[in-house]
């Protein structure tokens, strides 16, 4: 800008900020009507509103790639730097508060904000001169640059007011050539590495560092700097800080993502290019918690409450901006112990057509806040202050407000203490919320209403049973502690022929990942047919179908010996005794009520129902075994002797593994509980795995890079679905590295066998360390078609819970995800809600509930033995199966669904020359005279019916979609 | 999807006659029963006598053996209904003896083999196709379905512990029985010579043979072999260096064209998006 325009003392009171806008418009006006431009805008450098540039786009296709921005600066030396010193005022109180006369004696107060923002419009030459030095001879410096610059852009750091922009990452590289931490020999690789680990070392906001050559004694020095901003970066000319406008905590956030990259650089089990620089960190998915400040004109009240007038001189008016770095160092102080990281996402400020009005303060839409947890600490229920009569203890009160009160130690001591309520492990990763929201509350007058916590939302549909508070991780416990018992009285059981050598459960619930645990449950007799005789209950055919009750299952290993026989027929009738005799044994010693079958015993105990199944570990190999012609004696894998090694040796192993996860990270069984109900509430429950699921979700914790392992059931979901839709399937095996038991030549060894096999492997390869080649929970299911649809759904329901979890201003339904899309399929059966036996799971809790004979009750003893497994919906679903699965597929979610969808596959509708095997179902017709068979629709529509008498409602077939 | 148009309700194959049935009479689209005279290509069919036997295709699912029987009984007195999933050989499975282990129940639609006492019930069951639609289930003989099949077979799924127990003992005491005998006689035939002078080796006797499985006769293979490879000279003559020296180089070459598909593949996946 040409010295002329611009007089004395134009430095106070905004006059340099508004000339320089003005001379924008003017030039902008200019520029508006030449043809050359396709469009011209204005936009804020870095979101900072006193500082507007000019958006110059060519005409044309080139509109989209190019953008020329200008800024506007003033001739070199128009002011005495000398004026703008960090302690230096340059807008009068009387001024900014629009009073005729200043008041007498008052001293006005350092703009250091200000007084940067004008430094820096005077510096941009240098700085761009400066740089332009660094970078010759060397270039690694570009190739590092471009990394960094993606690496801050997938951590969202890069753009809005405070950022860690490209330009600061530039000058930062300099700094480090200038300090001789990086030399001009290195590769980009090497700058990158170096930077990363410069920051993760160093941090700006305490020790501020300077690209001051030689030390001017008239110049401010860095403690300057620090008392007048949060972090500290001197530019090469000592005046301007280049980090003026980042807080403390933005700048903490670029630290730990830079210590937790080194960390991934150094491990090398992972690939780090595509972890640290492909991999967006969105705030949704890298927080475990998020919250949204609605409406930021509310900071304005919270500004004047916190008394903050200075700052918003220094600021300009921007109460956002001023407000910022004292709300954030008030939660971090709040949070401190339980947060790792208090984060906030940067107001960024959309560019706008010259002829419009420029956007207001409140434009930048709501403010993001992240919260990353300390596992151990992020759920305790007490604050725990300092002793009564110690100094600090005011601060503490003051801090805290009502909720501060006296209490009286175990040891003795008497602290200031704030107590947290909460009764269930639900409610108390909620405490976060308390505090947030009690905070923002008492220090910045933010109303409850305006704050809109995102922490637990989908955990709704996880919810057990008719209270509202909880989210089943007590009653996982105590199925757990009931079967720990239970195993302890099999052990010490007298008068067996064989001892008991090892108990391992099987049951999903046993490794805390039961969508819906189990709930104690006693009988009601009167809902039953008693059938005194045999001590048990049969389900009454016009009565409500019977609460299901799902039997645990638990292996019980019996030792070897040379009694048991070597012939599979007789080793089954061996155990069919056993399972008597286990019966009668536990109903003399334990007076547990049991019911054995032959290939089980069902044992009731604390209102749980546990099925115990016993093994003997050579039967897979007699199983297995195959005498050939010439009397060689051979082992072949068989399909009965696979169930059995599934069931009970890799079965229990991986239990027992992911009990153990469970033990590190206590959110693994809760989100394991979300992905699965997602699954089954998109109807695909039957076509994947349980234990693949599960496996899923172990490897989001134990492979969690770029993001740390999740701390609650909410992040932790979103991640299983970007997993799901962005894992590449075909070219990469899911390494999962359960108990750390693979070595990184392990891993390398997998993915090269997995390339060179891929065609023979299932669609989702899944390795883990006792199971490296063989996928086997994947093995069967699902299919290519189900994997395709799976992915689909989970990046749709990806996107749509996030669109939604972004956006605070709109009600928020996020149980959308959880209801699946019926336009897709052929024929719906609808279902009668009173036959349905988990009629309450369904994730829309049905009105209506009836009466399904038990009550909640662990204590009762001598029962008739209770209705166990009988669930008519699984019982129709296994008919329509086995009479109908080579025309057609069954999709149903277990979890109370009101609906089967029928979908007919299209290859067996083509019409087929008659065979006397492939007539199931079909009856023959003449086409073009010829006799062909086709499906007997109308007949197989009615047979649904027949089939599920009493169960099935009605049958909508979808005719529209095809022909009969 | 499937061909709409005009269709004739009932044909049926060359050789078959079609026989439309319905579950009740609320029901109204038949399936239809495919029936024709069984034939045995070769051998004599015990179970299954020719000329007396009808072969039912299509047998829906809700359709028991009592229910068919039902159903061909204006025929002519049925002697026999055998319902199996596959058209089988004809060879009868021998007869389940247990009550509780290895049961099989059929589903879905399957096949049938009705015995009629005479010849004559074929030919009037094929005469069936004039008539209307059959009834499975009817007033008198109610087939179950849904629930209350359901219900039924939880309440059959309830064993009895006094009668599995006794079951579980016979088997087992035959068992034993059936390895003493065994026993026995290798008792008895130890170190005995046959009429050509063999002497079997088993593990019983005082010189135990090796035993014959695969993993004995893999491990005894690999001795060998590491016996061999601790004579052989390697790299001892020329022709031998030579030949591991060529032998090398084609590793290196065939690891090389690996490396090289892998990064072909890697970069034809390659997603480099970051913005």
């Amino acid at each position: 800008m040409p010295r002329e325009i611009f007089q004395d003392k134009d430095n106070l009171n905004q006059r340099y900020h508004r000339k320089r806008a003005l001379y924008l418009a003017h030039i902008a006006q200019h520029f508006s009507k030449e043809k050359l431009f396709g469009s011209v805008k204005f936009a804020y450098m870095n979101s900072n509103h006193l500082k507007p540039i000019l958006l110059l786009r060519p005409q044309g296709k080139d509109e989209k790639m190019v953008t020329v921005r200008l800024h506007a600066c003033p001739a070199p030396g128009l002011f005495k730097p000398i004026r703008f010193y960090p302690s230096k005022n340059n807008v009068r109180t009387a001024w900014f508060m629009e009073q005729s006369t200043p008041k007498e004696g008052a001293t006005e107060p350092p703009t250091p904000h200000y007084n940067n923002s004008i430094l820096c419009d005077t510096v941009l030459l240098s700085h761009l001169q400066f740089l332009s030095s660094a970078a010759t001879d060397f270039p690694g410096m570009k190739d590092g640059l471009a990394l960094l610059k993606v690496w801050l852009n997938q951590r969202q750091l890069s753009k809005g007011l405070g950022s860690f922009s490209g330009f600061l990452a530039s000058m930062l590289v300099a700094y480090l050539l200038m300090k001789r931490k990086i030399v001009k020999m290195m590769s980009g690789y090497q700058v990158l590495r170096s930077t990363l680990q410069f920051l993760a070392t160093t941090d700006l906001s305490v020790t501020g560092i300077s690209l001051v050559k030689d030390a001017d004694a008239s110049l401010p020095v860095l403690d300057d700097f620090h008392q007048a901003f949060e972090v500290v970066f001197v530019d090469p000319s000592g005046l301007v800080n280049l980090c003026a406008d980042m807080t403390a905590s933005k700048y903490h956030q670029v630290q730990f993502e830079a210590k937790r990259s080194m960390e991934i650089l150094d491990d090398r089990m992972v690939d780090g290019f595509q972890v640290l620089l492909m991999t967006a960190k969105p705030m949704l998915r890298a927080f475990d918690h998020v919250f949204h400040l609605k409406h930021v004109s509310k900071l304005q009240g919270a500004c004047k409450k916190m008394q903050l007038l200075n700052e918003l001189m220094d600021r300009g008016g921007n109460y956002v901006a001023a407000a910022l770095p004292f709300i954030v160092s008030l939660l971090a102080r709040g949070l401190a112990g339980r947060a790792l990281l208090v984060a906030h996402s940067l107001p960024e400020i959309p560019e706008w057509p010259i002829d419009a009005e420029p956007p207001k303060h409140k434009d930048v839409g709501p403010l993001m806040f992240g919260l990353l947890f300390v596992p151990e600490f992020a759920a305790s229920l007490l604050e725990k202050g300092p002793q009564a009569d110690h100094p600090e203890a005011l601060d503490f009160r003051t801090f805290w407000g009502e909720k501060s009160e006296l209490r009286r130690f175990q040891d003795g001591s008497i602290c200031e203490a704030v107590v947290w309520e909460a009764d269930t492990v639900y409610q108390k990763r909620l405490i976060p919320e308390q505090i947030v929201k009690h905070l923002l509350k008492l220090h910045a007058d933010i109303p409850e209403s305006s704050i809109c916590y995102m922490g637990a939302l989908l955990e709704s549909v996880i919810r057990t049973g008719q209270e509202v508070s909880g989210t089943g991780e007590e009653a996982m416990v105590s199925v757990v502690c009931s079967y720990d018992d239970l195993s302890r009285k099999l052990w010490n059981l007298k008068g067996l022929p064989l001892t008991v050598t090892a108990v391992q459960g099987v049951h999903p619930a046993l490794r805390y990942t039961d969508v819906f645990p189990p709930i104690p449950m006693k009988p009601i007799y009167s809902s039953y047919n008693r059938i005194r005789t045999k001590h048990l209950l049969l389900p009454l055919e016009e009565k409500p179908c019977p609460a299901y009750i799902a039997p645990l299952k638990i292996v019980c290993h019996m030792e070897g010996s040379g009694q048991w026989p070597q012939d599979k027929g007789a080793i089954k009738r061996i155990k069919a005794a056993f399972h008597l005799q286990l019966a009668e044994l536990l109903q003399q010693q334990h007076q547990l009520v049991c019911r054995p079958a032959v290939t089980h015993t069902d044992v009731y105990k604390d209102g749980y129902v546990f099925r115990l199944q016993v093994a003997y570990h050579r039967e897979t190999l007699i199983l297995k075994e195959v005498v050939t012609p010439e009397g060689m004696l051979k082992y072949q894998d068989t399909e009965e002797s696979r169930q059995l090694e599934l069931e009970t040796l890799h079965l229990p192993y991986l239990t027992s593994s992911l009990h153990g996860l469970q033990q590190q990270h206590p959110v693994f069984g809760s989100t394991c509980r979300l992905a699965k109900r997602w699954v089954s509430a998109q109807l695909l429950s039957n076509n994947i795995s349980e234990e693949c699921v599960d496996l899923l979700v172990a490897f989001l914790f134990l492979h969690p890079a770029p993001f740390t392992p999740p701390s609650s059931p909410q992040v932790g979901f979103l991640r299983f679905l970007d997993l799901l839709a962005t894992f590449d399937w075909k070219n990469n095996p899911l390494i999962v590295n359960l108990n750390a038991g693979l070595t990184d030549a392990d891993c390398t060894e997998i993915k090269n066998r997995f390339v060179a096999a891929r065609s023979r492997l299932p669609v989702m390869f899944i390795a883990t360390p006792k199971d490296q080649w063989s996928s086997m929970w994947t093995q069967e299911q699902p299919s290519a078609q189900i994997l395709q649809r799976l992915l689909m759904l989970a990046s749709e329901s990806l996107r749509a819970v996030e669109e939604q979890l972004m956006d605070p201003l709109n009600s928020q339904d996020v149980k959308m995800v959880f209801r699946p899309p019926l336009e897709f399929y052929d024929v719906l059966i609808h279902l009668n809600p009173t036959q349905i036996p988990r009629h309450l799971e369904s994730v829309d809790r049905p009105l209506k509930s009836f009466s399904r004979g038990v009550v909640k009750n662990s204590t009762s003893v001598k029962i008739l033995f209770p209705v166990v497994d009988y669930d008519p919906v699984q019982c129709y679903l296994q008919e329509l199966r086995d009479a109908f699965s080579d025309l057609a597929l069954f999709f149903y979610d277990k979890h109370g669904g009101e609906v089967i969808a029928v979908l007919w596959k299209p290859l067996s509708f083509q019409p087929q020359p008659f065979k006397v095997s492939s007539m199931k179902g079909r009856m023959v017709t003449t086409l073009n005279s010829e006799l062909v068979c086709v499906p007997n629709v109308e007949a197989i529509l009615e047979d649904f019916e027949v089939l599920g008498e009493g169960l099935v409602k009605s049958v909508e077939a979808r005719t529209e979609k095809w022909t009969i | 999807m499937a061909a709409a148009g005009e269709r004739v309700a009932g044909a049926a194959p060359a050789g078959y006659t079609a026989l439309a049935v319905k579950f009740g009479a609320r029901q109204r689209s038949p399936h239809y029963l495919l029936v024709k005279e069984h034939q045995v290509r070769e051998g004599a069919d015990t179970a299954h006598p020719p000329r007396r036997t009808l072969f039912v295709l299509n047998v829906p699912p809700y359709c028991s053996p009592d229910a068919l029987s039902g159903l061909f009984a204006r025929c002519g007195r049925v002697q026999s209904v055998d319902i199996c999933d596959k058209p089988g050989t004809g060879e009868k499975k021998e007869k389940l003896t247990s009550k509780f282990f290895n049961r099989k129940t059929v589903t879905g639609f399957q096949v049938a083999y009705v015995v009629f006492r005479k010849r004559a019930g074929v030919q009037a069951a094929k005469a069936l196709s004039q008539e209307g639609p059959l009834l499975i289930s009817t007033e008198s003989h109610p087939v179950k379905t849904g629930i209350s099949k359901w219900i039924a077979s939880y309440a059959a799924s309830v064993v009895d512990r006094e009668e599995l127990k006794a079951e579980v003992d016979a088997y087992m005491q035959d068992y034993d029985k059936k390895i003493a005998e065994e026993e026995a006689k290798a008792a008895k035939e130890e170190g005995v010579p046959d009429e050509e002078g063999w002497v079997k080796v088993t593990r019983k006797g005082r010189k135990p043979g090796l035993p014959r499985t695969e993993a004995a006769n893999l491990r005894v293979l690999e001795r060998e072999k590491q016996k061999k490879a601790r004579k052989e000279l390697l790299n001892f003559y020329a022709w031998q260096h030579r030949e591991t020296k060529r032998e090398h180089i084609a590793q290196l070459r065939k690891k090389f064209e690996e490396d090289k598909q892998r990064i072909a593949l890697m970069r034809a996946q390659r997603k480099f998006r970051p913005y």
